[in-house]
């Protein structure tokens, strides 16, 4: 037997394993969920000791005796403090660094999400597709507007709001259907290519 | 008790018996069946294309996933980089999640087999994993100078010393970054790198994010957008129509112009050829192991290897005005005597498209009959429910 059918066929029995929940709990779901969760965990242990702790720890510090970098290790092994009730108000210092990259993304986030978005919505209206942009901006976030009752002709025109957020959540809908099959189409490609095809 | 209240009351597992069933038969017997491409998916193909051949371009891709979203992203990735290797564009990868590393590799080894002159830094460089912590000074270091930001790629060498960085300095030449990823795909370079740098970004994305990208998609912020496995399979359709496309007559590999540059494979994209019913054999994805030539053709075909001659010319059978040659009738002797290139020559104009290379479309089979399956359990359990509505107010 190959390694590639070998290690197909693990993979396969784990795969049965996890689909066997959907006929009921039982102990080997319970097994494979452990195990995914352990080895996940221990894979991203030792790539984080060779990826991070050794080229931006060890060598700059040990070989290079760059022993500045010590203090900003100092602050982020602070995040260690959160096992402890006395001093996990430590855990907040390397916290608060990291918000320095939030807050450098609010104004780049400000451009792209809000600025460009409200300017592309704000083109003339030269088609029907562009109306219907118009129409379903204005009346969504007319439907949220809470200051006004919802009544005679406004609540008629908001109501349009809720239609347009029908159609997105059905459209939302259909792709999530759409990707749990996909999902379901992975595994049972490999179950028929990977390893019933190869064994007969 | 009528059928429709029996499905209402119908035990769970036999539906997901049927699902399997509806998922499993498709994808254990293919059938061709047609792929519509869209705009996004397109558009993003023709951006990739337009950097073939050129030195001083190159593509990034970031692979921000792991296995779990794999069957959706993986075809996309594959697709992709075939693409860039047949058409000798240059690819960089990396990832924020330690435990995408082995997908880059996985993902660069499948499509690697089939191009043996396609080597690492050279044609391809995988930056690795750089941990998502680095990612916003990666992001932005990137846009001044990318030797200087990344320093080393997966295997340790350094950058600036190795060939495919010739010509390459920063956004400015890498000037397309594709994200692939089952959650918030492209937020770093569109927020980071965009404004900044105005760096060209698209997506692959897992069918359920499809949703929340459109926006970005639609007011030009992402030049492309593949959206699950049918992006996937749109993707290797335009591939497999224009990247991989060989004339009959052309030789396997077309080594170097007269300055030494790669001359790219394939043909431009063009919606004239896709609306052309011609192409439909290079779309087959049921096995094809019959090589069709027109008499000119087979002349074209057999002049290249002329030694062969005699090999092809017992081989070939004539059937409506066409000559056919079946691969499997080949011995394992005559393939000897044919040898790899030839071999191989004659097994390329079957159009079999290799199964790695088609997995998204088989998967859009199964994909089609799963969404009619799901149409009618909607509208049965519809009228089951309605039915039961009725009675309940009639007893009332």
């Amino acid at each position: 037997m190959s390694f590639e059918l070998f290690s197909n066929l693990v993979g396969a029995f784990f795969t049965l394993a996890i689909f066997s929940f959907l006929y009921k709990d039982n102990p080997l779901y319970q097994m494979s969920e452990q195990l995914l969760v352990g080895i996940s965990l221990g894979y991203s242990f030792v790539l984080s000791y060779e990826r991070v702790f050794i080229p931006f720890f060890w060598q700059p510090i040990v070989l290079k005796h760059q022993f500045i970098l010590i203090i900003p290790a100092i602050i982020g092994a602070f995040y260690l403090f959160r096992f402890s009730r006395k001093l996990s108000w430590l855990s907040r210092y390397p916290i608060a660094f990291s918000m320095m990259g939030t807050g450098a993304s609010v104004a780049l986030a400000m451009h792209s999400s809000i600025l460009v978005q409200m300017r592309q919505a704000m083109v003339p209206i030269e088609n029907f597709n562009l109306f219907l942009i118009f129409l379903g901006t204005v009346t969504v976030l007319l439907y949220f507007f809470f200051s006004k009752a919802h009544t005679g002709v406004y609540g008629k025109f908001v109501s349009i709001g809720k239609w347009f957020m029908m159609v997105g959540f059905g459209a939302s809908f259909g792709l999530t259907v759409m990707a749990r099959i996909s999902l379901l189409i992975g595994r049972i490609q490999f179950l028929v290519n990977d390893v019933f095809a190869k064994i007969f | 008790m009528n059928i429709f209240e029996r499905i209402q009351q119908l035990d769970r597992r036999w539906i997901y018996i049927v699902v399997a069933l509806a998922i499993a038969l498709p994808l254990a017997f293919p059938f061709n069946s047609d792929n519509i491409t869209s705009p996004p998916t397109e558009n993003l193909y023709q951006f990739i294309d337009s950097f073939a051949g050129r030195p001083d371009r190159a593509i990034l891709l970031s692979f921000y996933h792991d296995a779990s979203t794999m069957p959706e992203l993986f075809p996309m990735e594959v697709a992709i980089l075939r693409h860039c290797f047949e058409r000798n564009i240059k690819v960089f990868t990396l990832t924020w999640l330690p435990s995408a590393g082995p997908i880059i590799d996985y993902a660069i080894n499948t499509v690697k087999e089939d191009y043996p002159n396609i080597k690492s830094g050279v044609d391809y460089c995988n930056f690795g994993y750089i941990p998502a912590s680095l990612a916003m000074p990666t992001v932005l270091g990137m846009g001044d100078n990318i030797a200087a930001s990344v320093k080393t790629d997966a295997e340790g060498r350094k950058l600036e010393n190795l060939e495919i960085m010739k010509g390459i300095t920063n956004y400015s030449e890498m000037n397309l970054v594709i994200e692939f990823s089952g959650s918030s795909a492209g937020g770093m370079w569109l927020f980071y790198a965009r404004p900044k740098f105005g760096l060209n970004i698209a997506v692959g994305v897992t069918a359920v994010m499809a949703a929340d990208e459109y926006p970005y998609l639609q007011t030009g912020q992402f030049i492309g957008m593949l959206a699950g496995l049918k992006g996937a399979a749109e993707y290797e359709k335009l591939t497999d129509v224009f990247g991989a496309y060989r004339e009959p007559g052309t030789p396997l590999d077309l080594g170097v112009d007269e300055d030494g540059n790669k001359i790219p494979h394939g043909r431009s994209f063009s919606s004239d050829i896709l609306r052309d019913e011609s192409i439909q054999k290079y779309l087959n994805i049921t096995p094809q192991h019959i090589a069709k030539f027109k008499p000119k053709e087979y002349q074209q075909f057999v002049d290249k290897h002329p030694e062969k001659k005699a090999i092809f010319d017992s081989l070939k059978e004539e059937k409506d005005g066409m000559i056919e040659i079946d691969v499997t009738k080949v011995t394992e002797a005559q393939k000897d005597e044919l040898g790899y290139v030839a071999f191989n020559d004659l097994n390329r104009l079957t159009y079999n498209i290799p199964y790695k290379f088609k997995v998204a479309r088989i998967g859009m089979n199964a994909q089609s009959v799963a969404h009619i399956m799901i149409i009618v359990f909607i509208v049965l359990g519809n009228i089951g429910y309605f039915i039961q509505k009725a009675r309940q107010a009639k007893q009332q």
